[in-house]
């Protein structure tokens, strides 16, 4: 089996390691604690990192693995590592929020052991599985923070937390004037990305934030398309006829996943080409 | 699972082999407290803590602890209360000082209090998640080895004082390994608790 020697290796870890107990993830304090090992934390820097030393040229395509919600599908992810890691000119997979379905950083740590086994890094945002109970200070130990952009190439991209129901409605989730601010400024991009696990029509998103979110996408200069996960299923839609494309992620258990190539056309406006891949 | 099944028939087929309980356990009332606990991990917290009940000549405890997890750990404090209840069938001699007992099968229920998010009134819809927070059962199965210590006051009776080992999982864990045998190892749903126990 493909991961049986790492449990092997890790148990010998947690037996070198009894006297130092917070380390060891088999000598578990609670589920809902994220105490473990440290090389599962901050995955989010870590993989940003490892990108940082493979950069894009300025005017290259880039092409990138869109997907969701790898929530308990884990003998989907290692099929979905197989038919990911054959593909060729990737620079990074998105993983549109859910990566837990309790909430648990073990359950964070399990996806992984299969993702990190990817040929490219993996970036993730926050989805409202994450969240439950302690979930939310465990995907920031495991992973990093909720809100957070970077560029890589020619492209920004905003990763945002939608997970209104998750903090109850609290009229602050997602943080609109955060967005506003990231999606103003391209930072030396030429295009822009906004990549959130809830989208904004959804019933566990804030009815009240719906508007000025779709209205933030709205005004971002040079903005390719929003991606959303959630839903477990796959489509492409513009839901507020404002010019904005909207994608839903196939979830992991689908066995489908989408590869997204984008580019500036001849007048520097943004493209994209869409494929999906069954594996 | 199929492991830990078998072992609980062929335990309770075989229930005569090593029966050398302590003699002044034998007459010891079940709703007397037999036995104070202390632990580290195993789901019940960094440290936790309590006593126990013994039934049916010794071989079946129940255990209830409350544990600790600090802030640093989990993003917030938690209390843990945990009930087990173990069968230990075999206890081997080992000389005139030490006892084995080299199988304990058990389940726990526990409860936590103080998770971050923890379902406001109105927050969900029913069933939105269909699994509990705060409350987890799960198995386990474990081993001890006692030193039978003489009492101050009674030196022709033993105290046991032992170490005990519990390895086990939880309803979650299950419920993820359970839909995903090909793609996962057994031992990545395990967790791991130690423990002293010593008699009263």
């Amino acid at each position: 089996m493909l991961f049986s020697t790492l449990p092997q290796l890790r148990w010998a870890g947690c037996v070198a390691a009894l006297g130092l107990l917070s380390g060891c993830e088999l000598l578990e304090f609670s589920p809902n604690a994220y105490n473990g090992s440290k090389e599962q934390s901050n995955l989010t820097a870590k993989n940003l990192a490892r990108m940082a030393t493979n950069p894009l040229r300025a005017g290259d395509t880039l092409r990138f693995v869109f997907t969701g919600d790898s929530q308990r599908f884990y003998d989907h992810a290692e099929k979905l590592v197989e038919s990911v890691n054959q593909q060729s000119g990737l620079s990074f997979m998105v993983v549109a929020g859910d990566i837990s379905d309790f909430g648990l950083a073990r359950e964070m740590r399990w996806v992984d052991d299969r993702l990190s086994k990817l040929d490219i890094p993996y970036l993730t945002v926050i989805g409202n599985h994450d969240q439950v109970g302690n979930g939310r200070e465990a995907y920031q130990h495991v992973f990093g923070p909720l809100n957070y952009s970077f560029v890589y190439g020619d492209t920004k991209f905003t990763l945002i937390d939608t997970n209104s129901r998750e903090y109850n409605f609290n009229g602050r989730i997602p943080d609109i004037g955060w967005l506003q601010q990231q999606t103003r400024s391209l930072d030396g991009a030429k295009r822009q990305v906004v990549l959130c696990h809830v989208p904004p029509l959804d019933g566990d998103f804030d009815p009240k934030l719906t508007e000025p979110y779709a209205k933030a996408l709205e005004v971002a200069p040079k903005l390719t398309f929003a991606l959303n996960g959630h839903t477990h299923s796959f489509g492409v839609s513009e839901p507020f006829d404002d010019g904005v494309t909207y994608i839903s992620s196939y979830s992991f258990q689908k066995n489908q996943y989408v590869i997204l190539t984008v580019w500036n056309d001849a007048n520097d406006q943004p493209k994209f080409r869409l494929k999906t891949i069954a594996f | 699972m199929r492991g830990l099944l078998s072992l609980f028939w062929l335990s309770a087929a075989v229930p005569a082999l090593g029966q050398s309980a302590a003699p002044d356990s034998v007459a010891h009332p079940w709703y007397r407290l037999h036995h104070v606990a202390l632990q580290t991990a195993g789901g019940a917290g960094v440290v936790s803590g309590g006593v126990g009940f013994v039934a049916v000549r010794d071989r079946l405890e129940t255990d209830i602890l409350v544990g600790y997890v600090p802030e640093k750990l989990a993003g917030s404090a938690l209390s843990i209360a945990t009930a087990k209840v173990l069968y230990s069938p075999y206890t081997v001699p080992l000389g005139q000082k030490f006892q084995l007992r080299p199988l304990t099968i058990g389940m726990y229920l526990s409860y936590t209090h103080g998770t971050i998010n923890d379902e406001e009134p109105f927050q969900y819809t029913k069933g939105y998640y269909w699994f509990s927070t705060d409350t987890r059962v799960g198995l386990l199965l474990g081993g001890r080895l006692s030193y039978l210590a003489p009492r101050a006051a009674n030196p022709g009776r033993t105290r046991r004082i032992s170490a005990y080992y519990e390895l086990g999982t939880n309803d979650l864990y299950l419920a993820s390994y359970v839909p995903n045998i090909k793609g996962m190892n057994f031992t990545e749903i395990l967790t791991l608790g130690l423990g002293l126990k010593m008699d009263l």
